[in-house]
């Protein structure tokens, strides 16, 4: 898919640097579960695998306050367009994550005779991490978030601790 | 028994065939056959014995549709199977009058077999798109080759 | 005053959209209302229709096995075992005794995780924050103790066709009991934070009146069928696998209003955790597999329609065979399909605030819905 958006008409220079860091360290997802994979993004949220301390836990329900759509579940020919529009809502910067396998390729349900489903996310929205799993446990979720980190600062983690 | 009850219910209404089933193999204890002039005399038959409406389908043969009511009791275990022959080309009668339940389940029905139900409330697609031009439980669906 | 001003009343529509954090996955809600109160709410789903049925279609018996889990992911395993047992009735298979004792085991873990999620989900729909956190914390050591066993954490696909593939050991046993005991040192928590609270029951009692009336017209069953005074349940009144060698009781209400559906599914686990004690006391030993299950599975031409209770009510299978090795028709009678339908009729002349709390205690699993 084409770029999601143009390149931004004025540079800040080292303080973009400083912007990508906050960015990417407050990330707030939208509530977008739509089948199985929506119980292990709850669980990504709750006591035992915190998204908090990596600063996206707050989940907002509407899509003009958050820059982090997780498309988590099936997507159904129903709800392709509301999926498109949601993403539409969403100002920029954004990003998507696409989380277990229905998202990244249409998963258990894709076979030719397929009517129902779109198979995968990125036919209708551009994706800028794939988590695959099914369900993705939820520290694969927060691996993917992590990597998205990395993605907008450019920067990446301590390998000697994420690889361990 | 309320076997019996239902069968003494079922008997005025000259069905094709009221059997017992064999509740180890089928899972049901009655065996029924309507045509569909006669379905909505055995819904409110059903009713008045205080059965619910289980589910509510449509099998896809050669010849003919097959519609299959299952009634159950909350009071006592006799699960009737209700089969109703329809031709390919027919319209059904909707019980959705007796059973508001059946409202669901018919759309359901039309939506995935294309099969319409006369003096229903509200017959619309249910769970494909409202737009939607095919019936894709037909065993003759093949769904398109661009299908993403 | 108003007709002399010119002034037209007219009911607003307002769109509870496939997207809206308490709607429990992609329903949506087309509402009219005049000014608070709703005086029309029509559901419209399909949001999640992935086209189980049709797939049943098109694979054999054993590739559908992971497409249960799917349909309603929260209690993925009595999916699982309406299945296997709908396709033993086929094929005649007898489950061997310590096969049908870890299927109930794993079941009713299950159904306790999701009466836990509920819970805590139900809570966030009306307010509580800190709910939430405890279901989730409890639900992490079933989870931990199914994903030992099972594999997999959310959508199972444990069993198959004649008993179970793998064993339990001693060390799955042990953390049961250490399970049981836990979560029973939590009930006073559950009850100090939301069943004594006052908000809780003013938002709660005397909301969303289910009457037996509607019980039989709209065929409703599971927790809010019991809720409103039927005692109905599956596993007492058709029992099935393992479970007529357990004592356990079937709770009830009174009213059939939100606070009778909260106090029964707290009830139920209570008594799902009599079950998994008794069982952890009886474990047989013994084979786990039925003797000759055929490798290529081909039932023989026939129909048969299981039930099972599940924690949302009655799951059906009708499966038509032909003799094939692919099924001819295979109709999943879902639960919250029908629990559902009666929603239209509730809503009316409530506030969207109850709105909410109603759909949250009729516990609707989209997926399930739309298959």
């Amino acid at each position: 898919m084409e770029t999601k958006t143009g390149e931004p008409l004025i540079h800040f220079g080292v303080l973009e640097e400083a912007l990508n860091l906050a960015r990417a360290n407050s990330l707030w997802p939208m509530t977008f579960g739509l089948a199985c994979c929506a119980i292990e993004m709850m669980a990504v949220g709750m006591a035992r695998f915190d998204l908090a301390r990596f600063g996206a836990e707050v989940f907002r329900p509407s899509p003009r306050q958050c820059d982090l759509m997780i498309v988590a579940g099936t997507i159904s020919k129903k709800m392709a367009p509301a999926v498109v529009r949601l993403y539409e809502q969403m100002p920029a910067p954004k990003w998507v994550i696409a989380m277990g396998n229905c998202a990244i390729s249409g998963g258990p349900f894709y076979y030719p005779n397929q009517y129902a489903i779109v198979p995968g996310a990125d036919l209708i929205i551009p994706v800028d991490v794939y988590v695959p799993g099914c369900p993705p446990r939820p520290e694969g979720l927060i691996e993917g978030i992590l990597l998205l980190e990395e993605k907008i600062t450019k920067r990446g983690r301590l390998r000697k601790f994420r690889d361990a | 028994m309320l076997k019996d009850t239902l069968k003494k219910a079922l008997a005025p209404l000259g069905l094709e065939n009221v059997a017992d089933g064999d509740y180890a193999k089928t899972g049901c204890h009655l065996e029924v056959t309507a045509q569909p002039t006669q379905m909505v005399e055995v819904a409110q038959a059903m009713l008045d014995a205080g059965c619910f409406l289980e589910s509510f389908t449509a099998v896809d043969f050669p010849e003919a549709f097959d519609l299959v009511y299952h009634f159950a009791s909350f009071d006592e275990l006799c699960r009737t199977a209700v089969h109703v022959p329809l031709g390919k080309k027919k319209g059904m009668y909707t019980i959705s009058q007796i059973y508001p339940g059946a409202d669901w389940y018919e759309r359901e029905v039309f939506d995935l077999f294309g099969i319409h139900f006369f003096n229903h409330p509200n017959l619309k697609r249910l769970l494909l798109p409202e737009d939607a031009d095919f019936h894709p439980l037909l065993k003759d669906f093949q769904a398109g080759p661009g299908n993403d | 005053m108003i007709e002399l001003l010119g002034i037209e009343e007219k009911t607003y529509t307002l769109n509870l959209g496939p997207q809206h954090p308490s709607t429990h996955g992609v329903l949506r809600v087309l509402l009219e209302m005049d000014g608070e109160f709703i005086t029309k709410a029509e559901p419209v789903i399909g949001y999640g229709h992935r086209g189980h049925e049709h797939m049943a279609e098109n694979r054999n018996y054993a590739q559908f096995l992971p497409n249960l889990g799917r349909v309603d992911y929260l209690h993925a395993l009595a999916y699982n075992q309406c299945y296997c047992m709908a396709v033993e009735k086929l094929l005649g298979l007898v489950v061997p005794e310590r096969a049908e004792f870890i299927r109930v085991m794993t079941n009713e873990l299950n159904r306790i995780s999701s009466h836990l999620l509920w819970f805590g989900a139900y809570l966030l729909d009306l307010g509580a924050f800190t709910p939430i956190m405890y279901c989730f914390d409890d639900r992490e050591h079933i989870l931990d103790l199914l994903d030992r066993v099972t594999g997999s954490r959310l959508t199972y696909c444990y069993y198959r066709f004649g008993g179970v593939p793998t064993d339990i050991d001693d060390e799955f046993v042990a953390g049961c009991r250490d399970f049981v005991k836990r979560l029973r040192s939590r009930w006073c928590d559950y009850d100090n934070l939301v069943t004594k609270n006052v908000i809780f029951i003013n938002r709660a009692k005397d909301v969303g009146l289910i009457t037996k009336d509607q019980c039989v017209k709209y065929g409703l069953t599971g927790p809010i069928l019991r809720g409103s005074g039927i005692a109905y349940d599956i596993r007492k009144s058709e029992p099935y696998s393992a479970y007529p060698e357990f004592d356990f009781e079937i709770p009830t209400g009174t009213r059939g209003d939100i606070f009778d559906r909260y106090m029964v599914r707290l009830a139920e686990m209570e008594q799902s955790c009599r079950i998994i004690e008794q069982a952890c006391d009886k474990l047989p030993n013994g084979p786990i597999m039925a003797e000759k299950v055929p490798k290529r599975i081909k039932p023989a031409e026939g129909e048969v329609y299981q039930a099972v209770e599940t924690a949302r009510g009655e799951f059906g299978m009708y499966i038509v065979s032909k003799g094939d090795v692919k099924p001819y028709r295979i109709k999943l009678r879902t639960p919250s399909f029908a629990n559902m339908s009666v929603f239209s009729e509730l809503a009316v002349d409530t506030l969207v605030a109850d709105l909410v709390a109603i759909l949250g205690s009729i516990d609707v699993v989209i997926p399930e819905i739309d298959r």
